[in-house]
This record gives C-alpha cells, structure tokens and sequence, in this order.
C-alpha cells in the first residue's frame, strides 16, 4: 500500500547561524527547499553558543515568514534574565519560547522560573538533555496548564519518555531522534499522532532521514499529516 | 542495487526496540527498495554469540537473497565461524567485548579471511579509527567495514583520514550522529568508493538510515556506490549466491 505523503510540512526545531564545532550551513532556507520544507521554527546559534541576548537579537531581525523565531528565555531576578522581564519577552510576538537550564545554568523547576514561565503563558521548547523526567513531572504539575515541546528526546528512553507523555497531558513530543525500529507509530499508537512534532534539530542534527522517514511512516494519511504540520499547530 | 551493510534482529537491554523482528525488517526493506541487508542478531553482540548466530542464520534461511549474516565473534568465548552459506562476513563489537579490535586475540578471525565489520568509535579504548588502521597495515588482505565511521561527528574527517593509505578499510556510515550532510563530506573526504551505506536496523529505525543516504546531496553515481555498489564489491560472489545464483 503506498505511504501517505504530508501535504504540508513544517520543522519545529532547526537552528539557524554558525556553531563552533563544526562548519554547518548557518542557513537553513537552502536546505528546507532542497527537502519540502515549507516553514521552520528557529533559534539563533548566538543564544546557545554565545550569548542568549545577542542570539534574540539576531534572531528577531529576520524578516522571512518562512523562518518562524523561537527565542530563548532565561528566567533570572533582576539583571540575570534574559530578556530583563517577562513583559519584554512578551513584546516580541513570539508562539514558542525555547528553554535551555543546562546549557544556561538555571533552575528550571525553582521559583523564579515558575513565575516566569506561568506570566509568559507561552508553550515552551526544551531538549531532553536540558532536563530530566523528575524535573519535568515537577514542572508540569506546578504549571498545569504549561504547554512543553520536548526537542531530541532520543530513542534510548522510550520507556520514560512513554511515562512522562502518559502523566503530562500538555507534553508534545519531537519526532526526529526517534529513531529506533517503529519508534514513531509506536507513539503514535499510544499518545496520538496529534502529539508527535515533527522537527530535526539540523543542521547539527540530521534532516534527511527524519525527512524521509515522514513519508515511509505506517500510518493513515491524517497522521502523517498531523506530525508533519498539524499537531505543532495544536501545540501553539 | 541498495545493499544495507549493518543491520540487526533482536532486542537490546537497554532500550525499548518496538519492532526487533525479522519479519518488519523485511517489510521496511520493501518499502525502501533494499535488496538485502547484513544482519547480526543482538544476542550474539551480547552474551550468547553462538545462539544469536544460529538465529541469523535461521533467519537468513527463512527470507532467501534477503539477509547476509555477519557472525559474531566473541573473542573471550573463542565463538566458532565458518564460511557457511549465507555468511557475509564476521562482525566484532570491541567495545560490548571490552577487547581492542587490534588485541591479539582476534587473530582466529583474520586468519579466516572474510569480510569484516567492526563496531568503531572514536576515541573509544576498544575501536577508535586508528586501530582499524593498525590491523589493516597487519591484515591488508582482509575487507573491513568500519562501523559507524568512528560513530561520533566529530571524529568522522579523523575517520576518513587515519584509513586513506588503507584501501581495504570502508567506512561504514550507519549511526544516530550522522546526517546526510556528513555522507556526503564523507564521500569527498574518502572517496565514494570508500563509503557504505548501513542503518542499524532494528536497533535505529531502517527508514531513516536509508533517508539519510538517499536524500543526501550526492551526485547519482556515489550515491549508487555508497547504496550497494561498493559493498557488493567486497562481497563478490558471496553477494551473488545470496541473491539466488543471479548476478547482482
């Protein structure tokens, strides 16, 4: 039977300037049209390499509707935050915001970062290795209605990853590191499809195989597309 | 031909794999249009190489021209190998093994002259790039694949160097690190001749392997050279028994 084709395909999770480890494509529009790819979420390398303010910065002067920003916020008390209160962070218009308190050095489940992420009333993005499953079972109980977008979640933890989606209804799931043998229509069974993001982390991570992988999934055309575009819809 | 190097059957202890089964294997190779796959069954990479390599064998032997067997070979075990039908080649996993892939105890396995595909990992005390090149410097007459072309990003251009005066050593590309990007650096770093297509299945979904080569930015003739060119090279007639007495 022929796979089902998205109609539409957007990446919840590319990043977009130079890395220091390697010399990658810093733009990411070449490549999303040499794969279909019609919009992508976006971070600024600067905001996790460097600088999150800088990043922001650069990030927020783009004018390409084709490259949606995903700004990073670090919740901090006066003079320790980025940007320097939530009402700035709110001016910029952006639907996602991407955490990184590893990477950043902040507590993602403390106080600060609790009143913060609850005034913004935003979704959220974090990779999993930012985190951890106790760390995000906290932060969701303490913010019911906080809407989480976990990036890179790997294919290793499956099994924790099915506990947290199970106990966090507002958790979404990126697709594009699971890549274990039926990994994704494994999910898909389970959480919904309306659940599972697609998205890639390139150019660090790789595009091709998530990209292909899309359209070989074994699931109805309402899925596919749900992934490829619909459910990050849902999300924001 | 699309030829999938470095695949496996079977679960593994420390994830969950959804589908460990031949039988999807098959069903993902249809769907990708891959001829046939080198499979080892994680069993034998782990505690019990010589059930693990009864299973792929008997797994070979259900699903005709579809799956090469690369026994495993436990060098603390002493595993017993033979040039069997359907044997592609002999795998080692150094690092699972904790034995160095130039340890002298893998000398049984080079002595017996079949391909070989070697888990490698760079910067790993067990297979980092540069062991492979000692053993081909040693063993030139023997085919070996390099698992994982060294596995993490950054030691894939060191990878490619530390085999370039080593024709009988082929990097072999599968992993979760790689992207399609990196095939194709790898295919200029190393040459195209030197560059094989593999995807881990079942323990890394067979689709986004295969994507990953198929959608890199490859010209069309190293892209037919990475798929299946250049491994149905080494096999030789090995390849073509498998693929039921007809020419490949």
């Amino acid at each position: 039977m022929p796979k089902s084709k998205p109609v539409r395909l957007v990446d919840a999770h590319r990043l977009v300037g130079p890395v220091p480890f390697d010399d990658l494509p810093e733009d990411p529009r070449p490549e999303m049209d040499r794969l279909g790819i019609e919009r992508a979420y976006v971070t600024h390398t600067l905001s996790l390499y460097s600088d999150p303010r800088a990043g922001n910065e650069a990030l927020l002067e783009f004018d390409d509707p084709r490259l949606v920003p995903v700004p990073v916020v670090v919740p901090g008390v006066p003079g320790a935050g980025e940007p320097g209160s939530v009402e700035e962070a709110l001016g910029w218009g952006a639907r996602l915001v991407r955490l990184c308190p590893e990477r950043h050095r902040w507590e993602l489940t403390g106080p600060t970062a609790l009143r913060w992420l609850a005034a913004l009333g935003l979704p959220v993005a974090v990779d999993f290795e930012e985190t951890s499953p106790a760390q995000l079972l906290t932060l969701a109980r303490s913010l019911p209605g906080l809407r989480i977008l976990l990036l890179n979640p790997g294919y290793r933890r499956l099994r924790a990853i099915a506990e947290l989606m199970t106990e966090i209804p507002g958790l979404w799931l990126e697709v594009g590191t699971v890549n274990t043998q039926g990994g994704v229509e494994w999910l898909a069974e389970r959480f919904g499809a309306a659940r599972l993001v697609f998205g890639t982390g390139a150019p660090v991570a790789d595009d091709c195989g998530p990209r292909y992988l899309l359209d070989h999934l074994d699931l109805g055309q309402d899925d596919v597309d749900l992934i490829a575009a619909g459910s990050l819809e849902g999300l924001l | 031909m699309i030829l999938d190097a470095h695949g496996h059957i079977g679960s593994w202890p420390d994830f969950l794999i959804p589908d460990p089964s031949a039988e999807g294997l098959i069903a993902t190779m249809d769907e990708a249009g891959i001829v046939a796959t080198g499979i080892s069954d994680l069993l034998a990479v782990g505690p019990d190489a010589v059930e693990g390599n009864r299973r792929a064998f008997a797994a070979a032997a259900a699903h005709p021209g579809r799956f090469g067997v690369w026994q495993v070979y436990n060098p603390h075990h002493r595993t017993p190998l033979a040039d069997a039908p359907g044997a592609w080649g002999v795998k080692l996993h150094p690092d699972v093994h904790r034995c160095r892939l130039d340890d002298p105890l893998y000398e049984p396995v080079w002595d017996l002259g079949l391909p070989v595909l070697a888990h490698g990992q760079t910067d790993s005390p067990w297979s980092s790039p540069e062991m492979f090149a000692a053993v081909a410097t040693r063993r030139p007459e023997v085919p070996l694949l390099m698992g994982h072309a060294g596995l993490w990003p950054y030691g894939f251009r060191r990878a490619a160097e530390a085999v370039a005066d080593h024709p009988s050593v082929l990097l072999e590309i599968c992993g979760s690190k790689m992207t399609g990007r990196w095939v194709a650096r790898l295919a200029a770093l190393a040459g195209a001749d030197r560059v094989v297509f593999g995807t881990d299945a079942c323990f890394l979904d067979q689709r986004v392997g295969f994507g990953r080569v198929a959608l890199a930015p490859l010209s069309e003739p190293d892209r037919a050279l990475v798929q299946g060119g250049n491994l149905a090279r080494v096999l030789g007639p090995r390849l073509v028994h498998r693929i039921g007495g007809t020419s490949a």
